[in-house]
């Protein structure tokens, strides 16, 4: 990086800046400014949510997400910006949680493509890999809708490629980005109506500008010297109770292939040899013998390479390659699969089910209809990829089935496939009833696809509704919401709100045409007695007489009741 | 030549039906208690479920003696018979198969002179009994051992039947569970369907109400292809007739109704309904 004075802490003064190159520390120090940008608005960004339901999170989730990009890279001393922004990218796509942390990921692997085998990148280079970036977060997205964090990172792509075409440098494509960016989220509104009507901009959107403003922060010289990605608040998931086992795994550092072998030769050069290795790229090589043997332990990316070399001195024997991501992923599977609540049930048949659930009532129902594994979805229902790819990794079967059973861990679910060699199929589930309707649909006798199938449909026979507390004040959908009303969501749409709780129920139910329906079943949640459950029940048979009304203790944290009726 | 025909009381044959078409139905034993019924000579259908409602006991059931084989196979030597042919139910739900083989193989010389051969349907109730009725219809055409056998086989081989349960508690507490012991330890009410695969009971699906349960009872059926013919049958409620209503749905051919027997009804409990489909030939 050229012309750029050291700052060690503090706000600098103002003073023109002009930074033709960053290399790959300057990104990490970028990105650890935009990280604690977005740590400092996390809670703002959450409010942002449109939907006042209590686990609203965008901003806890992109945190996360951030944070995980960062596993690989906090001790990375590396200057290759290709190398740094690749590990970001792929710390990212493990920890991503919720559809706006998988974006993010998506946004990030696109960065490192763009950035791929470059040491130190310009302003077009960065504007080349930042329309990547947007590319790959549109491609992510089956439906992708403008007016969210798409939009942002388009408009933020556009602004700096006129800039960077225009000869500006790094500073001031910066400038022209986050103003585009500003611009583009308080423009989400005009072409979200429901960000209209409840008085709020894209909580997505926001997030990546906040992100964008630590960086911004960095490249003018004004942020303090971050080294540090500050741990949650422990507000997006429950502690591990990691004392009694394996304990949880951190994946760190590994990275690559272990090579070892020995080799047999005449005059072979110990010293030379292990120096040959280290300039190829080894890390923690040991070479360790004499002139006519010796032993050769390093870790490589291109095991290739440093095999290739040896053959062209001498005569290999004992080689031993050892995938050491695979193995911490493995461990770290192991240990995350001991941590995964209750016993995993053996099926006989190849196919496992790995659902998100959330609630202890839920995951007895869950167990008891024969899931193979519950991923625990925590205060908000928004586990990691890595944590899905876990259990998927953890089941015995080379095929499996998950249920996101929520909107928000769908495109986590669907990253799974792509890390994983198992055959993965991902049933769009959108709440833990439709996870239920498909896990029953599960038809022993039939193979892969037809499951896939039948459960898929049969999640289209049932309904969900879910009654809860608005935590803000909104307007959505012609329903005016005040905070601490109870509303109720038929399918994810908010119907009604009221200060009644009976009132709310009865509204939801008839605004589901419940006459049509044979069978109910009514999950209470935390917070609410089996005795005020059966009196629900009880009441809602009064008025549709025909239904039959199951009550369950499904132990959901934040939703009075969530029913199903079929 | 004379070929006579023999099976036990969960064919759920009507006795009528079992007489005109000069089959020998050994009977299985429903015990209430201490009382001991036999199927369909001492219990039919409707006063098994009458008393299954009002008994505290919970029935069961046995399999026939080989002794009582014994007198069924030397009567109808007697009366002229130059072969035997005994079907039954799957010998993995039943020893009325392995009782059946017991009586032939200790019969005296004197009295086995002619061939008793004894299949293991793999199957129950009506996807046993029309491959009964049509042998019985072949016999009367004057058709060969050989033939009536292979055709019966064949026949068994192609019968797939699909119950729909109240609950598995009846199954579980017979004993004959088999794979749909996965269905078991529910936490939500279910009404499952249930098959036999190999002669035993294999869980099919976990519909959550009866009218979903037979609309699926009607797709899986449309997913066997071309069938020659349906069975329904019931316990009590007349649960057939809803049934045989989805049934329609996809399939129009020959529909034939029964009742489930005391056996049937003693391992399946009350709110059952079932079809037995025979799928065509594929030549």
């Amino acid at each position: 990086m050229q012309e750029h004075t050291v700052h060690t802490s503090g706000v600098r003064p103002q003073r023109p800046r002009r930074i033709s190159v960053f290399d790959g520390q300057d990104l990490k120090k970028a990105m650890l400014a935009g990280a604690a940008s977005l740590e400092e608005h996390r809670e703002t960004i959450n409010a942002l949510n449109v939907f006042p339901v209590p686990d609203g999170d965008t901003g806890s989730n992109l945190y996360a997400t951030v944070q995980a990009a960062f596993r690989d890279v906090i001790n990375c001393e590396d200057t290759s910006a290709g190398v740094i922004s690749a590990r970001l990218a792929h710390g990212a796509l493990l920890g991503a949680r919720g559809n706006s942390g998988v974006i993010f990921s998506q946004i990030l692997r696109g960065l490192a493509q763009g950035l791929d085998k470059k040491q130190t990148f310009s302003a077009l280079d960065l504007a080349l890999a930042l329309d990547e970036a947007q590319r790959m977060a549109y491609r992510a997205v089956i439906r992708p809708v403008e007016g969210t964090i798409l939009t942002v990172v388009r408009e933020t792509a556009e602004a700096a490629m006129a800039s960077a075409k225009r000869g500006d440098d790094l500073v001031l494509m910066m400038q022209a980005s986050i103003i585009a960016a500003r611009q583009s989220v308080a423009h989400t509104p005009d072409l979200l109506p429901t960000l209209k009507q409840a008085g709020v901009v894209d909580a997505g959107g926001q997030g990546f500008c906040t992100i964008l403003e630590g960086v911004w922060h960095y490249v003018r010289g004004e942020s303090g010297q971050v080294t540090t990605v500050s741990s949650l608040g422990g507000s997006t998931k429950p502690a591990p109770d990691s004392a009694i086992k394996k304990g949880r795994v951190k994946i760190e550092e590994e990275f690559g292939y272990e090579v070892v072998f020995l080799l047999r030769g005449e005059n072979l050069d110990v010293e030379g040899i292990r120096q040959n290795i280290i300039d190829m790229g080894g890390v923690s090589t040991v070479v360790a013998g004499d002139e006519k043997l010796l032993k050769v332990h390093t870790h490589t990316e291109w095991p290739g390479k440093i095999l290739d070399y040896g053959v062209g001195i001498g005569s290999l024997l004992d080689i031993n390659i050892e995938n050491l991501q695979e193995q911490s992923l493995t461990y770290a599977a192991e240990s995350e699969a001991e941590h995964l609540a209750g016993p995993i049930q053996s099926q006989t048949q190849q196919i496992a089910t790995v659902a998100v659930v959330a609630g202890p009532g839920f995951e007895r129902v869950f167990r008891s209809i024969g899931v193979t594994t519950i991923v625990p979805g925590g205060q908000t229902m928004n586990p990691s990829t890595e944590e899905l790819l876990a259990a998927v990794n953890a089941v015995d079967a080379r095929q499996v089935i998950l249920l996101p059973n929520n909107s928000n861990v769908i495109l986590s679910a669907r990253q799974v496939s792509g890390l994983s060699h198992k055959d993965i199929f991902v049933v769009p589930t959108e709440s833990m009833p439709q996870g239920i309707a498909a896990l029953l649909a599960f038809n022993f006798e039939a193979d892969f696809e037809s499951n896939c199938e039948s459960m898929t449909e049969a999640t289209t026979h049932i309904q969900t509704a879910e009654i809860t507390t608005a935590i803000r004040t909104v307007n959505i959908g012609g329903v005016r919401v005040r905070e601490g009303d109870f509303i109720g969501l038929v399918n994810g749409d908010l119907v009604i709100a009221g200060q009644d709780i009976d009132y709310v129920i009865r509204e939801t139910l008839q605004r589901m045409n419940i006459e049509r329906y044979e069978i109910v079943t009514l999950y209470f949640g935390e917070g609410v007695t089996k005795q005020q459950a059966e009196n629900t029940a009880r009441s809602i048979k009064e008025k549709y007489s025909h239904l039959e009304i199951e009550v369950v203790d499904g132990g959901q944290p934040h939703y009075a009741y969530i029913l199903s009726a079929e | 030549m004379t070929i006579r025909l023999v099976t036990d009381s969960t064919a759920d044959i009507p006795p009528d039906q079992a007489q005109a078409d000069n089959i020998t139905v050994v009977p299985l034993t429903v015990f209430f208690g201490d009382e001991a019924y036999l199927d369909g000579v001492d219990l039919d259908n409707a006063s098994f479920y009458k008393k299954l409602q009002a008994s505290k006991d919970l029935p069961r059931t046995s399999q026939p003696s080989p002794a009582a084989f014994q007198e069924a196979f030397k009567n109808l030597i007697d009366e002229g018979a130059d072969a035997i042919i005994s079907v039954h139910l799957s010998s993995k739900l039943s020893g009325t198969y392995q009782s059946a083989c017991t009586a032939r193989d200790t019969l005296p010389d004197t009295v086995k002179k002619i061939p008793i051969e004894i299949i293991d349907s793999k199957n129950i109730s009506i996807a046993m009994s029309r491959s009964i009725l049509r042998a019985a219809q072949e016999v009367k055409e004057g058709h060969g051992l050989t033939e009536v056998k292979a055709h019966i086989l064949d026949e068994l081989s192609r019968t797939r039947i699909l119950a729909v349960l109240d609950t598995l508690e009846y199954v579980k507490r017979g004993g004959r569970i088999g794979g749909a012991s996965a269905f078991l330890g529910n936490m939500l009410s279910i009404k499952p369907i249930i098959s036999l695969k190999d002669g035993e009971v294999v869980p099919i699906e976990r519909p959550r109400t009866r009218n979903r349960a037979y609309a699926r009872v009607a797709e899986l059926l449309s997913e066997m292809g071309p069938v020659e013919h349906v069975s329904v049958a019931e316990s009590s409620e007349g649960f057939a007739e809803q049934l045989a209503q989805y049934v329609k749905t996809v399939y129009t051919g020959d529909l034939s109704f029964y009742k489930l027997g005391a056996v049937l009804g003693t391992h399946t409990g009350p709110g059952t309904a079932a079809i037995a489909a025979v799928i065509a030939r594929q030549d």
